[in-house]
């Protein structure tokens, strides 16, 4: 998949930008993200729905995988069933 | 003020430094400031490039890293701003290609052609990355009234108190107009993370934060961001240039306290404005001076594009913020304004091709005309008071923080 590829959560409105990846399979909710929405909506699981946030970049413990939230959800994000973390604060200069 | 003819081996006047002057003009005359009388508009646009010896590149911003200026696919221009090493990591998401982190100026401008100006501009928008394209129109208006409150009275002769979180060039310029114009101003900066031309550039943080009291917070200490918020309630006018979303991260809710605290003029500097998908766009003084349609201009009078002046949005800006701060204040009711850079520089492009067309292009001809050459020299302002360090007067202002 290349960089900068849009995923789409099949469980919940969550986007992403892929920023980093590898070979793993990129869920929310529990459930594998595409580039396009399934026509019938994944159940988000219980496991997974602790939300994704606007703006915020999450990574993996290896920083192999890192996505940008660019539209929030109810899910949450992992891949291969491994929760991402929101990566900490880079700093954010709005203007000069 | 008469403007003492450039050096020989010195560029024109920054064109759009007729239109700093006026707008000057006016805050002097709002305030009754002699120092801002005294003060002219190619002196506050071009102090910076002056004093560190910029050089005029074409399609290169002036001074260090910056932002370059490439041709796209469907022939207009992309502005791309390179600020932090760590921002190279989202090039391979901008381009769609892996391995560009590493990748060369020629690589980067290579990759830009190969794409539509609009693709990479919402990417590197997402991204977070400060972009712009030539031709776009700005997404927010120049100045947007976000929030009013309630008046308050101020006895004649009251002194405002001015609490300036914002850091580099524009918010700091808005506050020390406002500290030339009577004002107490304190600078307000992250413990951990202190406005980075203290240190980069000491020279222009000289000019433009002198006099003010220096505080320093860490912000992800309740306590501390609570005194913080308790110094706000007692300001007059507010001013920062945060992304909206990370002041709202931060605890400060500035719709809130505008709406809480009668007579508080927040003032909200931004790349392109602080409403809408806008309000989480990355943006500089450069690449918000090509936003605002400036390369664009000079390669209407030229034939060849470039940037016009040295992160020229955000002079424009600072003195805008000023100005309208300043009414705010007088006017004595509470306000949150938003101002976003590229509208700003936009507005003033319009206007000062109002006032005269024919001298704007000769001097946009000249600029164009003097790449190679180093910015204008302008007379160097006398420091009128003293600089801080970091945190000189935390205890003054904030209190004794709890012993540990």
């Amino acid at each position: 998949m290349k960089p900068g590829t849009r995923l789409k959560s099949a469980a919940c409105d969550t986007e992403v930008m892929v920023i980093r990846t590898a070979g793993g399979t990129i869920e929310c909710g529990g459930a594998p993200m595409a580039e396009v929405k399934p026509a019938e909506a994944a159940a988000l699981s219980p496991d997974h729905s602790n939300g994704s946030l606007m703006g915020k970049r999450y990574v993996d413990a290896d920083n192999t995988y890192e996505l940008l939230c660019v539209k929030p959800g109810k899910g949450s994000l992992s891949v291969d069933g491994v929760a991402l973390v929101t990566k900490d604060a880079k700093p954010l200069p709005a203007s000069d | 003020m008469p403007i003492e003819p450039p050096a020989a081996e010195c560029g024109p006047p920054i064109p759009l430094w007729r239109w700093a002057d006026r707008q000057l003009r006016e805050l002097a005359a709002i305030t009754g400031s002699q120092a801002i009388a005294a003060l002219n508009g190619l002196t506050v646009i071009g102090e910076r490039g002056s004093v560190r010896d910029f050089e005029i590149r074409g399609r290169r911003s002036a001074g260090v890293g910056g932002s370059f200026l490439n041709p796209t696919r469907d022939g207009s221009w992309f502005a791309l701003t390179i600020m932090r090493a760590e921002d190279r990591a989202y090039l391979p998401a901008l381009f769609g290609k892996p391995g560009m982190e590493e990748a060369s100026e020629e690589e980067i401008a290579a990759e830009i052609l190969l794409n539509d100006s609009a693709d990479l501009l919402e990417k590197g928008r997402a991204l977070g990355l400060p972009v712009a394209c030539a031709d776009e129109v700005p997404a927010s208006p120049p100045v947007e009234v976000l929030a009013r409150g309630a008046h308050r009275f101020r006895e004649p002769g009251h002194r405002p108190l001015v609490v300036d979180m914002s850091a580099i060039w524009a918010g700091p310029l808005c506050g020390h107009l406002l500290w030339l114009a009577g004002a107490q101003v304190i600078k307000v900066e992250s413990s951990k993370r202190p406005d980075m031309i203290r240190s980069s550039d000491p020279q222009t943080f000289a000019i433009v934060n002198q006099g003010k009291d220096c505080v320093d917070v860490d912000m992800a200490d309740p306590e501390q961001r609570d005194r913080l918020v308790a110094l706000i309630r007692r300001a007059d006018i507010v001013l920062e240039s945060s992304r909206p979303r990370a002041l709202r991260h931060l605890g400060i809710d500035a719709e809130q306290l505008v709406r809480e605290i009668p007579g508080l003029v927040w003032l909200s500097i931004t790349g392109h404005g602080a409403t809408g998908d806008a309000a989480n766009w990355v943006g500089v003084g450069n690449d918000c001076a090509v936003a605002g349609g400036l390369s664009r201009a000079l390669a209407e009078a030229t034939g060849e594009i470039g940037y016009v002046g040295d992160a020229l949005a955000d002079p424009l800006t600072g003195i805008t913020a000023a100005l309208e701060g300043w009414r705010a204040y007088q006017a004595g009711q509470a306000v949150r304004l938003g101002f976003s850079m590229s509208a700003i520089a936009a507005k003033a492009l319009a206007e000062e091709r109002a006032f005269g067309r024919a001298a704007l292009d000769a001097e946009l001809r000249a600029w164009g005309a003097a790449r190679g050459k180093l910015f204008p020299k302008v007379p160097r302002r006398a420091g009128l008071a003293e600089v801080r360090d970091l945190g000189a007067d935390t205890e003054k202002w904030l209190g004794k923080t709890a012993a540990c």
